[in-house]
């Protein structure tokens, strides 16, 4: 939410973020550079440049996992939203890691020859056909493209000029980057590990990478069933709070959210125009829409962001049938104004015996 | 109901949040170390190969023999190499010395150098230009290649100088392209037999009838193949002209 470009908009919370992250990145590689050499009874040492790359590569992997879970941790559990904040941040770390590891790699194994170092990574291993021994260095190059493009568009200038949609589907890139990476260690140094530490770390890291994934998307499956008509179902009178939303999503895949500001029902869009946030599990504060990821804001009845902000959103309308609030899924043009819906009282509760409404009446 | 803990960014966190906060923080940092101490301390033994420095240069004279790949049998060594050794020969970086050898094939030789040395395999890294290799006065003695049969071996085909200490590790599928880099530079190959072949683990090996290893051997380096070949004792080196078509990968 700005009107001006800041180059990083810091604050409190993101110098906290960055500074744990590097915090664990730094202890990372310095147990692994100084640490594990001592405890390592090798007669002769792994040699350093080797035991360089291997460190920044191994680190780059598990940055990139802890990166892939904080998604659906924060879906599974609203408490990690927080992780997700400043996540920018932590993967333009891991594209610099990752760099440094390709760096050791090339200026090592691909120097002191009389081909160029980047002709001879692309040329040296020409063994495609086959799965053991297939030049693995191709994935890394994929996913080092991929983290690289990644980092130099995270910025909010890439995200205003692309468009949020675009944007976010750019950064689905992640998940390439993540598979290239999987199959790079699967064929390279997973081939050639007699203690197999590694190996069960490496496969636990993508499980929990996988497993968060599809417990999430079995939550969200559970709570949000698609609807069918013209007009979708969005939750029972009873089930709104002051302040919150509940969400529904449409049969053409769109999620709307639903709030209950002042005892009256407003829809928007469920995505924030600034990095498609969900917006239905944000909060009302001071009578605006705040989006959980970056605190975006929005007037809940006509999709827009106070002055000087400009941010838009599509709203939708609503109605009540019975005991259910039901929304169009047509979109009005983002910030158009929609009359909220008052909200009418629950009917009372069949199940709870007659004299305990009564006592609490 | 309970008003669940809302995160602005921009905002302070909210205090119920800040002990979950706190505590995701520590055990990251945490587990991001342990990681690191389990990762790196899993490292495999990458074997006792390396440059010998601690020996200091080496200057010994002896019999230029091109198998294609240059062989050098001793005939006048030191206190490190002594006569009657054959060792193989490789320069800087990812090179051979077989520019450097081939006029001198047949012919006496001095050459000078820092050892390379994995157990029983040894070369020697040659200085630049004359310094390294250079003709020698004197009668050159014939050194008869000594038969030994065909044989089917299995183990691993490496480069002779990553796998005897420039890289440690210098073998294995993740070490591959770099081998093959060196193999291209006319670096020597050597095949560690799984069973001692004749007493040695390291040959020497070439393709069929004297030739360079076939680049259809490229695709199996680093990998444990099984393969048939003749067998000749060169001076103290064994050499194993492998035959390509009988390649096979074992598990």
């Amino acid at each position: 939410m700005s009107v001006k470009y800041i180059p990083v908009q810091w604050n409190r919370n993101k110098w906290i973020y960055d500074a744990v992250m590097l915090t664990g990145v730094a202890l990372f590689l310095w147990v692994f550079l100084y640490l594990t050499p001592e405890v390592l009874s090798h007669e002769q040492p792994v040699t350093a440049q080797i035991h360089n790359a291997r460190a920044f590569g191994a680190c780059a992997f598990v940055m990139l996992t802890v990166i892939l879970c904080i998604g659906p941790a924060a879906r599974l559990d609203r408490r990690f939203l927080p992780l997700l904040y400043n996540r920018r941040h932590f993967g333009v770390m891991t594209a610099f890691v990752a760099l440094t590891h390709a760096g050791y790699i090339l200026n090592w194994y691909f120097a002191f020859s009389s081909t160029d170092k980047l002709v001879g990574l692309l040329y040296a291993n020409a063994s495609l056909g086959q799965i053991a021994g297939f030049p693995f260095e191709l994935f890394g190059i994929f996913a080092l493209i991929c983290l690289l493009i990644l980092a130099a568009t995270s910025h909010d200038f890439w995200l205003k000029f692309l468009t949020p949609p675009i944007w976010k589907r750019l950064h689905y890139l992640i998940y390439a980057a993540y598979f290239s990476v999987a199959a790079h260690v699967s064929l390279g140094i997973l081939q050639d590990q007699k203690n197999h530490v590694f190996t069960v770390l490496f496969i636990l890291g993508a499980s929990a990478v996988i497993v968060l994934h599809i417990a999430a998307w079995l939550s969200e499956r559970r709570e949000i069933a698609a609807k069918d008509g013209a007009w979708a179902e969005v939750a029972c009178v009873g089930d709104f709070r002051e302040g919150y939303a509940k969400i529904a999503k449409l049969a053409n895949g769109d999620r709307v959210a639903v709030y209950l500001m002042e005892g009256k029902l407003s829809a928007i869009s469920n995505a924030c125009a600034h990095q498609n946030g969900p917006l239905g599990e944000g909060k009302i504060i001071d009578c605006l829409v705040t989006c959980p990821w970056h605190g975006f804001q929005y007037d809940v009845r006509s999709g827009r962001s106070p002055a000087p902000f400009t941010e838009k959103v599509p709203t939708y309308r609503l109605r009540v049938i019975g005991d259910m609030v039901e929304v169009h899924p047509d979109a009005n043009p983002p910030g158009t104004y929609v009359e909220p819906v008052p909200l009418p009282e629950p009917p009372p509760d069949p199940a709870r015996d007659p004299a305990e409404q009564g006592a609490t009446a | 109901m309970i008003e669940k803990p809302f995160f602005v960014g921009y905002l302070p966190a909210p205090g119920p949040l800040r002990t979950f906060l706190l505590t995701v923080s520590i055990l990251l940092i945490a587990g991001l170390g342990i990681a690191g101490f389990l990762m790196g301390a899993a490292q495999d033994d990458p074997g006792p190969g390396a440059f010998r420095f601690d020996y200091g240069r080496q200057t010994v004279t002896g019999v230029v023999e091109l198998t294609p790949y240059p062989i050098l049998h001793v005939t006048q060594g030191d206190d490190r190499i002594q006569p009657g050794d054959s060792f193989l020969m490789t320069a800087g970086g990812k090179s051979g010395v077989d520019s450097r050898a081939e006029p001198l094939n047949g012919q006496l030789a001095q050459v000078s150098g820092v050892v390379l040395e994995r157990g029983d395999l040894y070369m020697l890294q040659l200085r630049s230009g004359r310094n390294g290799l250079q003709a020698a006065e004197g009668d050159a003695p014939v050194i008869a290649p000594e038969p030994q049969g065909r044989w089917k071996l299995a183990g691993e085909i490496c480069d002779g100088k990553c796998l005897a200490g420039a890289m440690r590790p210098g073998r294995g599928l993740a070490h591959k392209a770099c081998a093959n880099l060196c193999l291209l530079g006319d670096v020597p190959p050597i095949f560690v037999s799984t069973q001692p072949v004749l007493g040695e683990e390291f040959l020497l090996v070439t393709g069929a009838n004297g030739t360079r290893l076939p680049r259809a051997a490229y695709d199996y380096i680093a990998q444990f193949i099984t393969a048939e070949g003749e067998i000749t004792k060169r001076g103290d080196l064994l050499v194993w002209e492998i035959d390509v078509d009988t390649i096979e990968v074992t598990e």
